[in-house]
């Protein structure tokens, strides 16, 4: 599950389940073990398995298990809550706290894009994190895209994307949503990046985590769950839907990613 | 005899590179440009019924033969459904067209909901495959603003749109996933997804 974010889920696409760190690396990891020895075979006749190849996905057994696991407790548990909040928090609010998340992920995002070597992202992920930080109060307001610093995804799925590095066959994982094996890893390592994941015990900053992590999971649940519901409503197979629209999205952005050169040398500076 | 024949080729290699390398990009240019603007004009005319302050239903009505003219609902459905059309009897082939056809504008109709104040930029355009895909930026009050792609064909004899792409994800590859994978889950019944869509249409509201 990447760091949803919320700031560019404006379009028809479903968007993954929003969850955060708080849930965990271990339930990704068990997932991957448990696939050890459940793949469906692949179809003989030759147009099926050119199907079967595109979606990529050899688990869907296991997979569709842990779809409708998820979907039905996001039912009872997370979309619930996620609607009470859209009644309660007015949108001004809401967006607020989605740009609070979004800063407090940005070192995650800044380690990403050297990793990716596109410094000019980088560049732009670290103003973000220092303006928003100081003027911006810890993020509650945007000031950097004010400011002409927008804001960018990434993650390391993503940044091994770059490198070159196949995704493997789709997974969809409990709780955490649509994912791969590369895509998986990079979460773990995303786990490793955020800074939040280092504050020493005993400092109320731990009790400032969760509520982050929980804050940000029912935000960015809040913002996709109309998106959600109409995918689950229109679908005929939503769990074949949301893993095409995830693996498309997934190659655009690595490709976006991929063909972002601009230079380092920022606008207002060049343009003089 | 040797060298003869390589050079030969070579110089018959050039012509014709040198012919593509002229033409190619004239005819990118133009198609790109007549692209852009069907979009433009389209476009134009969709946000002018969405902003425009009259009732849902009459939006829906205004919005139908503007979606005929300039969307090609049989291609799309025709990929849509995949491997499985060649399967498909004529009749389920009439039926499935049918059923898609309102499917479709449903889907559109329903999209577009209560909007105001809806305005678009069109952007760049890119050959994409036999097609041509034109970028633009749609931004909603109160919403951040959507890269939409879309895709032009020109296969009817004029410009219609074939696919529309949202943040990287194709409708049209996605639904077919969606289309194809209800099918196989049915035993490859083609009959199965019709019924599953007469179903669609007769809860739609």
């Amino acid at each position: 599950m990447r760091a949803e974010t919320g700031s560019n889920s404006s379009s028809p696409r479903p968007s993954p389940l929003p969850c955060r760190p708080a849930l965990r690396l271990a339930g990704a990891f068990m997932g991957l073990l448990a696939l050890a020895g459940c793949a469906t075979p692949p179809p003989k006749d030759p147009d099926a398995l050119a199907e079967y190849k595109e979606a990529n996905d050899r688990y869907e057994k296991l997979n569709r298990k842990a779809f409708g696991i998820t979907m039905w407790a996001n039912k009872y548990t997370l979309r619930p809550v996620a609607k009470a909040y859209i009644w309660a928090v007015p949108r001004p609010l809401r967006n607020s706290f989605g740009s609070l998340y979004q800063t407090m992920n940005e070192p995650v995002v800044f380690f990403n894009d050297v990793g990716a070597g596109k410094p000019r992202r980088a560049g732009d992920a670290f103003v973000r994190w220092c303006i928003n930080m100081t003027v911006g109060l810890g993020g509650l307001i945007d000031v950097a895209n004010y400011a002409g610093y927008k804001h960018h995804d990434n993650d390391a799925g993503l940044t091994l994307a770059t490198w070159g590095v196949p995704s493997g066959p789709y997974l969809f994982l409990p709780a955490l949503g649509p994912s791969s094996f590369r895509d998986g890893l990079g979460y773990g390592i995303d786990v490793g990046l955020s800074p939040w994941n280092y504050v020493p015990r005993g400092y109320g900053l731990l009790t400032f985590n969760w509520a982050y992590n929980i804050m940000g999971t029912i935000n960015g649940m809040a913002t996709n769950v109309d998106a959600l519901d109409q995918v689950m409503k229109d679908s005929l197979d939503p769990y074949a839907t949301i893993r095409s629209a995830y693996q498309q999205q997934r190659k655009a952005q690595a490709a976006a990613i991929k063909a972002d050169h601009r230079a380092t040398v920022p606008d207002w500076y060049s343009n003089r | 005899m040797q060298t003869s024949f390589t050079r030969r080729h070579a110089l018959g290699l050039l012509t014709i590179v040198g012919t593509l390398s002229v033409t190619a990009p004239v005819h990118a240019v133009d198609s790109g440009a007549q692209a852009r603007t069907f979009v433009h004009e389209f476009g134009n005319k969709l946000v002018a019924i969405v902003n425009n302050d009259i009732s849902l239903s009459q939006k829906k009505q205004q919005i139908e033969p503007l979606l005929d003219q300039n969307v090609d609902v049989d291609a799309i459905g025709r990929y849509c459904i995949g491997r499985y059309w060649r399967v498909a009897t004529p009749e389920q082939q009439t039926h499935y067209l049918q059923l898609f056809h309102q499917v479709l504008v449903n889907a559109i109709t329903d999209k577009i909901g209560d909007y105001r104040g809806v305005s678009f930029t069109v952007g760049q355009s890119a050959p994409s495959g036999d097609d041509i895909a034109v970028s633009t930026v749609i931004n909603r009050p109160g919403q951040p603003p959507a890269n939409t792609e879309w895709v032009i064909s020109n296969s009817t004899g004029s410009p219609k749109v074939v696919d529309v792409v949202g943040e990287g994800a194709s409708l049209r590859l996605t639904q077919r996933q969606d289309y194809s994978s209800y099918i196989a889950r049915n035993g490859g019944n083609v009959d199965a997804l019709l019924h599953a869509l007469t179903r669609q249409l007769a809860n739609h509201h």
